[in-house]
Formats: structure tokens, sequence, C-alpha cells
């Protein structure tokens, strides 16, 4: 009894040094948080003309072989800064390989693109640009008919001191898009104490999203994701992917099939989901993960089928709405005229 | 008198220190490292989901994460306690050491510590304390019940090494994470100097895994504790298991197994080594809430280790039946037995049922009951029988 009252005392000491007991009731998820200050990098400061600069190019349509696609267009921001459809029509309404990720919050993702191969959003912006089913262009051919736009040319010489160049069209669009960042979403006021900002459905769901649905491991910290790649066996069948995935980048057989996390700020504005758009709305996606996703070889070992009731099932996609943040207002700004 | 004043000051403490997390929804050990909520490696604590078995076999690392994981030095203290507390109704008959329980009594203690020691090496402990019975108290043995750690390998699944005091792959269903209070017959049942299954084992144990679905795990234990200090170790034991479907076999995907141990017990000081052997196979079905597991297993013993006049072999084993709707609620059923000669009047079986709720995901409302019955223990006696019903709440925190 004596050593019992003894050891019951001592592990008390050792709770009290260990701190508080984390409650996911207060939305810690998996080292979870506020969403940090934008990470800018030293070479790309922000300043509002860069930005303006940007969101001109960003809706720009004469960046296009044939003058009908802006980034805009598929990344739309009437649509959670990504595309309707589960792959976009680029020129010549060619259709795309995979669904069009969202911008919002794109800012704190480390790598860019569903497979990763763009180390940052200067690096991601110019890619669309020459890619030959988005907007067909060269960067000598984009270069060509910004540099006959006089309102871009006056505006590159006061930003970057330079005529139009490859790398100033990257740093100003990627500058625009570190502006476009979703927050204060019902779930940011329920972590500031507001306990009314989310439903009784969405609070089950939160703790549904860190206990029996297994989304934390990947979708964790402020912005909900890793930031690395899984592999759900989306497009698997007849033993083959229909897409390689970030194994296109990397030639490593672990990444065959795998792709980027996405984050889940505002993820019920922008659906289809999945990186090939195959599934239509967040009940669909959470259904999708409930089977298990699609066994194969390479399926990611957090992928385990869930068990979800009915009423769990609302209850997650209930919490993913609440991580709907407070609308990003951009105008369709009035692009500098070509050349009269 | 006094021993209630005891019993009350043990309650109020551990009360006491449950109060510091009032909405510990959180594992201690590795949720609170996370952050994560029980439910996220357990389908009803202490019962492990497919994640969490996979959690546990990689070395106490998330599978894929690896990289980002923390040390013990870089997280939070690492250690935490699980206990119950509650009415236990034990009846006896025809069994004449045995004596009636009616009470509120404390079941036990545990105090675990768990963390990752170094990128590919992990540690899990359970330390239970002595407590010297009295009314209102269970007696307990002070022990270390496990104290192992864990080696993974960087680039491969296939090799795993566990080494210490653990709980060994042999025993297909995990009798730490049961949710029974009724233990698995056959696991217990033994020479009377032999090595139960459910017990942890001091040895090595290596272990690998793919993703085809195949698992494996061989190791070398002390074994009985019969067993001199200078006697080599030479218990060796396998398993290989098969997952068909998605899953570990826990909630998800279908399990097929086998294990065959093979031991080396003395009858009684002084005398020398005998061996046994015990070959099982088992099952793990799982169908939405449902799930369905079943072990059986031979068993052979040197006649010696039973003073009998033949080698005696039996056969035993159990299914068991659960049923989980929601993470709130879970049903069991449990039917074990095990078949003896009749001269060693040792054969049992058992029926048990019950539920936990889950008021939070660490702390549930335990019912149970369960009717054991024995062969008679001696001639001219009615078949031993025991009577257990018991109403407690189970927590850890």
């Amino acid at each position: 009894m004596r050593r019992m009252t003894i050891a019951l005392v001592a592990f008390g000491v050792l709770l009290w040094l260990a701190g508080p007991v984390r409650s996911p009731a207060d939305g810690r998820l998996f080292a979870n948080g506020h969403l940090g200050v934008v990470p800018v990098p030293v070479d790309n400061p922000m300043d509002a003309a860069k930005v303006e600069l940007g969101k001109q190019l960003y809706f720009d349509k004469r960046l296009s072989k044939d003058g009908t696609v802006s980034c805009a267009t598929c990344h739309r921001p009437d649509h959670g800064w990504a595309d309707s459809t589960p792959v976009s029509a680029g020129i010549g309404n060619q259709k795309g390989g995979r669904n069009a990720p969202t911008v919002l919050n794109s800012a704190y993702w480390p790598l860019q693109f569903w497979d990763g191969r763009a180390r940052s959003l200067e690096e991601q912006a110019l890619g669309p640009i020459q890619n030959p089913v988005e907007m067909g262009m060269t960067m000598v051919e984009a270069l060509g008919r910004i540099q006959t736009i006089p309102g871009y040319v006056e505006q590159f010489q006061r930003i970057f001191g330079t005529g139009p160049t490859e790398e100033g069209i990257a740093k100003a669009i990627a500058a625009f898009e570190r502006t476009v960042i979703s927050t204060n979403a019902p779930y940011d006021r329920y972590l500031r104490g507001e306990r009314s900002a989310m439903s009784a459905a969405a609070v089950r769901g939160m703790n549904l999203f860190n206990g029996k649905a297994h989304c934390t491991p990947c979708h964790s910290g402020p912005n909900f994701t890793d930031g690395q790649f899984h592999n759900l066996g989306v497009g698997y069948a007849n033993g083959k992917f229909a897409d390689e995935g970030r194994y296109a980048v990397t030639k490593d057989p672990k990444d065959l099939g795998a792709f980027k996390t996405p984050g889940l700020r505002s993820v019920a504005e922008n659906p289809p989901y999945l990186h090939d758009g195959s599934e239509k709305t967040l009940a669909d996606v959470v259904e999708f993960y409930n089977r298990g996703g699609v066994p194969n070889p390479n399926l990611d070992p957090l992928i385990v089928p869930l068990h979800l009731t009915a009423r769990e099932k609302a209850d997650l996609v209930a919490f993913l709405e609440a991580l709907t943040g407070e609308p990003v207002k951009v105008a369709e700004p009035k692009l500098p005229p070509s050349n009269p | 008198m006094r021993g209630h004043a005891k019993t009350l000051i043990v309650v109020a403490t551990v009360g006491a220190l449950a109060g510091l997390a009032p909405s510990s929804r959180a594992v201690p050990v590795f949720a609170r490292k996370y952050g994560f909520n029980c439910t996220m490696c357990h389908s009803s604590y202490p019962r492990l989901n497919d994640f969490g078995q996979r959690f546990r076999r990689n070395g106490y690392r998330i599978p894929g994460r690896e990289s980002v994981e923390k040390m013990v030095y870089e997280a939070q203290a690492p250690f935490a306690m699980r206990t119950s507390a509650g009415y236990n109704s034990e009846t006896y008959r025809n069994l004449p050491d045995a004596t009636d329980v009616s009470q509120f009594q404390l079941n036990g203690l545990d105090v675990l510590s768990a963390g990752l020691l170094g990128p590919n090496a992990g540690y899990f402990a359970v330390y239970t304390p002595e407590i010297k019975g009295a009314r209102g108290v269970a007696p307990q043995t002070g022990m270390l019940e496990s104290a192992n750690v864990i080696l993974t390998a960087k680039n491969t699944t296939w090799f795993t090494a566990r080494i210490g005091r653990f709980e060994p792959a042999y025993a297909a269903f995990s009798v730490k994470r049961s949710l029974t209070v009724a233990p698995y017959e056959v696991y217990d049942f033994s020479s009377p100097n032999g090595v139960p299954f459910s017990d942890t084992q001091t040895g090595i144990e290596i272990a690998g895994w793919g993703r085809n679905g195949y698992r494996y795990a061989a190791g070398v234990v002390n074994g009985s504790g019969s067993n001199n200090d200078s006697d080599a170790p030479l218990d060796f034991y396998a398993r290989g298991e098969k997952v068909f479907g998605s899953g570990e076999g826990q909630t998800a995907g279908q399990r097929l197994g086998f294990t065959v141990y093979r031991g080396i017990a003395r009858p009684g000081p002084g005398m020398t080594r005998k061996s046994f052997t015990r070959l099982g196979v088992d099952t793990s079905l799982n169908l939405g809430a449902w799930s369905l597991g079943a072990q059986f297993l031979h068993g052979e013993d040197h006649k010696d280790l039973w003073a009998a006049d033949r080698t005696v072999t039996f056969d035993g084993g159990f299914a068991e039946l659960l049923y989980q709707p929601t993470t709130h609620i879970v049903g069991f059923a449990r039917y074990d037995w095990v078949s003896t000669p009749a001269d060693l009047r040792a054969g049992v079986s058992r029926w048990t049922v019950g539920s936990r709720y889950y008021l939070e995901d660490s702390v549930a409302i335990h019912l149970e009951y369960s009717a054991r019955s024995q062969s008679p223990v001696s001639s001219g006696m009615g078949h031993a029988t025991e009577r257990l019903f018991t109403l407690r709440m189970d927590f850890g925190f």
C-alpha cells in the first residue's frame, strides 16, 4: 500500500512535469495550430506594385498561345482557386492530365504541383505557360508578347529595373499568389476559444479527423498537409497506374502512384477532388478513404479501411466545411492594353 | 474500517490524477506525443486497430513519417498509467482453495513508458508495482512486465528486432490488449511449471512484413521460470501470417496465421528439463462493425511435466466475436475451451459476454459476465465452476 501510494505520487509529479495533456477537443491536431506568416523568399520580397503586376499576369490570357487561357482560367477565384472540372481544358480545348490544384495557401507548400516537381511558386509559375496542353507558349514567345505591351514594360522597369524577363514574370505571379491565403475559418475561431464557431457535428468530425478516420498523419499542421507524397491507389487498374505521380520526378519505385497531400483550407470550395478529380464531393472523398483507397502494391501504409458510420462520415464533412476561410476578394484587374 | 480508508485514499488519489486530464481523449504515451485521439490507434482501447498495429510493429513510428518523428528527449515525458476500479463478484463451486469475492475493488496498476530512442530504435516498458491485497484493493505482484527495445532497419520492413522483455508474437491475440477481464484459457494453460502463453517473455524476437500481406516473427526466449539461471535459453518459436485485403486483420482485412513453439521446462527443482510443443492456427475475420477471431492450439508435453505415465496432449482454443457499431461502444462474446485427457482433470470451458462503453476514448465503463467450468478436481466432486461479474471503470491517463 505504501509503495503504491509512493508510486501514485511519483507519477503525479511526472504528469505535472509533462505538462497538460493535449486535448483534441482544443483542436490541436498533430502539432497543428494557426497559420504563420506567409513564407517569402529573400530574393523576391513582397511589395504592392509587384503583387499588382502578378495579378495582371495571372489573369492575362495573352500569355497563352491562342489568347484563350490564363492562370485564372483553371485556378478560378470563384471556385476556390481551382477548377470545377476533373481536368482542365487548355488551348484548343485540350485536356490536361490532372485536376488543377488550388492556389489557396500554396504559398505554404514546400513543393508545387501534384508531383512536387517545382521547388517554389516562382518555378511553378512558368510551368503552365510552357505546357503544350495548357497555355502552349515558349518563354521566348511569352516574353515577346509582353514586351509589346507598354503597360507591362513600364511596370517591369519600375519594379525590377529591367524590361520583362522570365524571372520577373515568375516573381510577380508568385508574389500575387502569396496573397491568396485562406484564413479565419470557423476552425480558426474555434481554436481561439469561440466554441460556437463550429457545429457539434464539426467538433465530432474534428475528433474523427484526428482519430478513427486517420486523417492527421498526412493532413497535419496548420495548412492540413504534411507536404509529402502518398499513394492512395487513385487511377490504379489492371496492374498499372494511369499516372506515375511523384515517381516521374524521383524515379524512386516507392513513389510510384504517389501524389502530394493537398492542403485542406477551404477545401469545400474547390471540388472535384484527388489528383485526377475523380471524386465529385467531399462526401465522395470520405467514402473513398473509408473503403481504404484502391489496393495496389504501393499503397501507403497509412491507408486502411475505416468502417465509418453514416453519421461519422457526415461529421467529417462538417469538419472539412468548417475549414472554409473568409473569401479572398480579388477583383479581375484592368489589364494593360496591347500595343495600340 | 482502516481498509476502507486506504481504499478511499487510493481511489481519491487516482481520481485526482485523472482530474489532471479532464478531457484526455488521447492515449497517454503516444497520443500525448502526437496530439492524436486514442482512436487513431485503438478501435476500442486497449485493442489496436490496423493503423495501431502498423505503428507498433514499425517501432512506434508512424509509417511513412519516420523522418519527422520526435525522440523521447524532444517530446513530452513519455509516461502513462492504466488502472480500473469498480465492483467485482467472483463465485466459486467445488474449488476448495477459492474464496468468493463481492466488493468494490481497485484492480491493479500499470505504469507505462514508451517512445523513440533514436530514428530506428523505439522502446516500450510496463511496470506493475507490487500491491498488497486488502479489501477493496486487488493484490498485484511487482514486476517489470515489459521492457524492450525495438530496432528497425532503414531500408526494409522485412527485419525488425525486439530485445528485452516483451509480449511475444506467438500469441496471435494480444493478452495485454484484450477487451475482456476473463483470460484466454488456452493461453493460460500449461504444465505446472510450464510457461503460459499469456506471459511476457525475455529474449529476442525478429519480425518482418511486406506489402504482399505476408508477415513473420521468430524468437528465442528464456521460457519457463522453472529453468535454472544457468540453463541456456532453448525456447524457440516461429509465427507466420497472411493478410488478405487491406488492413492487418485487426478491424480490416482477413488474417490467417500459424504458430510453432518448442520449449523446455523443469518438472521440479533439481529435475532434468523436458520438452513441450505448441502448434497453433488462428484467424481474424472482419466485416464492417463485426470481427471474429478464432484460435486453435494443440499442445504436447513430456509426461514428466505433468507427472503422468505418458505424453500429455491437449487441444484448446477460443472463438471471439466483437461488434463495434461506433467508437463509443463495443460488445464482445467469447467461448474458450481446453480439452485434456480425463485423468488430468484440467479440461476447461468458459463463456464470456460483455460490453464496454467509452465515455472518452480512454475511459471505459466495462461490463462483463463470465462462466467457467472445469473438470472435477477430484473424484466424487462435481465440475468446478467460477462465475465472474464485473462492472468497472477502466481508464488510462
